[in-house]
């Protein structure tokens, strides 16, 4: 679901067009969701807090980047702990056509910029709750969706949306997700394994008004089946503050910040 | 007051220490990590290697200026203590470019454990290949320029003292000494490279990242990280023989550097979820060894070609890559000691799983022309975000002949248990 994305991007758009007389089906309201306004760039420093079952926790502390440039969006992240990943950089470009996103990975040990498969989206990142699916865009044409019901969650009014793969190999069966009928972010999702059982469960937190632009800086990504979670935070976000283009190449990922 | 040598080095460990508590009072970045290795060998069960490792990093980050030190000790067996800066440098940032000045370790190629454009940072191979990529590098002493140009980077290197690569010492289990006829006597005094202008190294890279293919370009004028062995022989008559004839009664052996040209690139792209990567260079004038009997202190000088292509993929949650290597000799002599071709693969498979606390990896090294290997499986665990446990095994096999293969008797298994900090 494009722009669904936790890390960086939670916007609002109050669609002026939007009729409440015209009922709007499951993929007029992804796209809704997919095309709200972003911030041009954010920064942000972003806390990744992992939960075992018994209630240890493992901390990772990120510094990221982003900018869209109209037909693409650059993002980076500088690792600065724990201490084992310290100076790691990772840099992604994502595409709005189908071309596959562009990553690189900057390992200090190596001192050496690796360029990696963007492939592997069903892997966890950092051994959290999330993978690169989850905080990335998914492309909307890559699930069919259908609008289940309207129901209030949290005091709010929400759409819920039935997103299945078209690849019937997806490592989701399906999703469902809750999307608040006025900001067009989704407030909850629900992930399905292969079986159709419910897998975990994202919830968002907290959501921030930064000049218009709304942005999630809480949720939690919970595993039902395993009992583990992972939350997600964003402290120190600025937006528009005119990143150079010049962040999101190889000088600044072996440099560091 | 009469200094031992082990006075010096605790002294140096305990100024280290000062350092450190200094460091950390002008608000410089400390890191690093303490680490304990033991392996032991399976065919004698000797230890192959008792090494505790302290590895500190210090740095001091600035918008225009960045200093950085890289001190380490290496505590063998008992009292066998090796202290050295890996590391030691300023960078200074411009608009434009950037300088980064003193010793430092410089990586190039888009290869994995191979070292085809990654010539600059001189090796440590006292323990073969063993040692994790960061540690088997020597820091160089060098003036490194980047200048960029939106995604690509024009890299200049002056490297003023050249260093060779570091041998394992004669009574380490990685020496191999070599057969000869006779005894031999060595003569070292052509060994060093004195330090002058006309004697240092220079190269020049010119790399690009887009999103379609990143490449390097490199060109470099250097010397041999290998020394060239020069053989005299002695004749003497064997006055047993009618008529007498001449025999060999003795050998000089002068290792002797000698300069390269070298030129070559490397790239990497993405097809289908697979990373394609390939890297060569062509080698101007190294000395090889030959038997010909014409031939000037037993050697010859030959081009050859040396590259590497290599894919990256991922099934099943597994990460796989595997590389091809050859090295070619070109107009070749059949009376070179050397293959005119040298066939070599690497293989590595590494499965994450437990939340990323739990690794899995085998990498192996298979030499193609000698059907020899070393294959190294490996098992880690994370207790926490500072603590690790790692049990591996680091298996020889095949041809003794071969560069794994002749450490057959060096099969050995290990631990490490490493904090970072």
């Amino acid at each position: 679901m494009k722009k669904f994305k936790l890390t960086i991007i939670a916007s609002l758009v109050l669609i002026a067009s939007l009729s409440a007389n015209t009922p709007l089906t499951g993929t007029q309201i992804i796209e809704k969701t997919y095309n709200r306004a972003s911030a041009d760039d954010q920064t942000a420093m972003l806390t990744m807090t992992l939960t075992n079952k018994n209630g240890q926790t493992r901390v990772r502390k990120i510094q990221q980047f982003s900018k869209d440039m109209g037909n693409k969006e650059k993002s980076i992240m500088f690792f600065l702990s724990p201490a084992d990943v310290k100076n790691t950089s990772f840099m992604n470009w994502t595409y709005d056509s189908d071309k596959s996103d562009d990553q690189w990975i900057y390992l200090p040990a190596l001192k050496k910029v690796k360029r990696i498969s963007s492939d592997s989206k069903s892997d966890y990142f950092m051994g959290s709750d999330f993978t690169f699916d989850d905080l990335g865009d998914r492309k909307i044409n890559a699930d069919v969706h259908t609008l289940l019901r309207e129901e209030s969650l949290n005091d709010k009014e929400c759409y819920v949306i039935e997103s299945k793969s078209k690849d019937e190999d997806y490592m989701y069966s399906k999703t469902i997700t809750w999307i608040d009928k006025e900001t067009f972010i989704g407030m909850k999702k629900e992930f399905y394994d292969e079986d159709e059982e419910l897998l975990k469960i994202l919830e968002v937190k907290k959501v921030e008004k930064f000049s218009d632009i709304y942005i999630i800086t809480h949720s939690e990504m919970k595993n039902v089946q395993k009992d583990h979670s992972t939350t997600i935070t964003l402290n120190n976000v600025n937006i528009n503050t005119g990143i150079s283009e010049d962040k999101f190449t190889e000088r600044m990922m072996t440099r560091g910040i | 007051m009469k200094f031992t040598p082990i006075k010096i080095k605790v002294t140096i460990l305990l100024a280290i220490f000062l350092l450190s508590q200094f460091a950390m009072a002008q608000g410089i970045d400390i890191s690093g990590f303490a680490r304990t290795y033991e392996g032991v060998n399976v065919n004698n069960g000797d230890f192959s290697i008792v090494q505790q490792t302290l590895n500190l990093n210090f740095e001091k980050r600035g918008n225009k200026v960045t200093l950085k030190a890289n001190p380490m000790a290496y505590l063998y067996n008992q009292d066998s203590l090796s202290l050295g800066l890996r590391e030691i440098y300023m960078d200074m940032y411009f608009k434009n470019f950037d300088l980064r000045l003193g010793k430092q370790q410089i990586v190039w190629g888009k290869a994995d454990g191979v070292f085809i454009t990654d010539i600059v940072s001189p090796l440590n191979l006292s323990e073969f290949l063993l040692p994790d990529f960061d540690e088997i590098r020597t820091g160089i002493i060098s003036a490194k320029l980047d200048y960029y140009i939106g995604n690509s980077t024009i890299e200049a290197i002056w490297i003023p003292q050249f260093a060779p690569t570091t041998r394992p010492d004669a009574n380490s289990i990685w020496y191999i000494e070599p057969e000869f006829p006779v005894s031999p006597t060595f003569d070292w005094s052509k060994n060093t490279i004195d330090p002058s202008l006309e004697n240092s190294e220079v190269f020049l890279k010119w790399s690009a990242m887009t999103s379609k293919l990143d490449f390097e370009l490199m060109g470099g004028y250097t010397w041999d990280d290998n020394p060239s062995m020069h053989v005299q022989k002695q004749f003497g008559m064997n006055n047993t023989t009618t008529p007498p004839t001449p025999m060999l009664i003795g050998l000089t052996i002068t290792p002797q550097h000698h300069r390269l040209a070298v030129a070559g690139g490397s790239f990497g792209t993405e097809i289908l979820g697979v990373i394609l990567r390939g890297e060569g260079a062509y080698y101007n004038g190294k000395y090889f060894q030959t038997e010909d009997p014409s031939a000037e202190d037993a050697l010859i000088q030959k081009d050859y070609l040396n590259y590497v292509v290599g894919l990256d993929f991922n099934i099943g949650g597994v990460i796989l890559s595997t590389q091809f290597i050859q090295r070619y000799i070109l107009d070749y002599d059949e009376f070179m000691s050397e293959d005119e071709f040298q066939n070599t693969a690497t293989f590595v498979a590494r499965y994450n799983t437990l939340r990323e606390t739990l690794h899995l990896e085998l990498f192996s090294y298979i030499g193609l022309s000698n059907k020899d290997a070393l294959i190294r499986p490996k098992i880690s665990y994370d207790f926490d975000d500072s603590f690790s446990l790692l049990l591996g095994a680091n298996i020889f096999v095949g041809d003794c002949d071969g560069q794994f293969g002749q450490y057959q008797n060096n099969t050995m298994i290990y631990t490490k248990i490493k904090y970072s900090f």
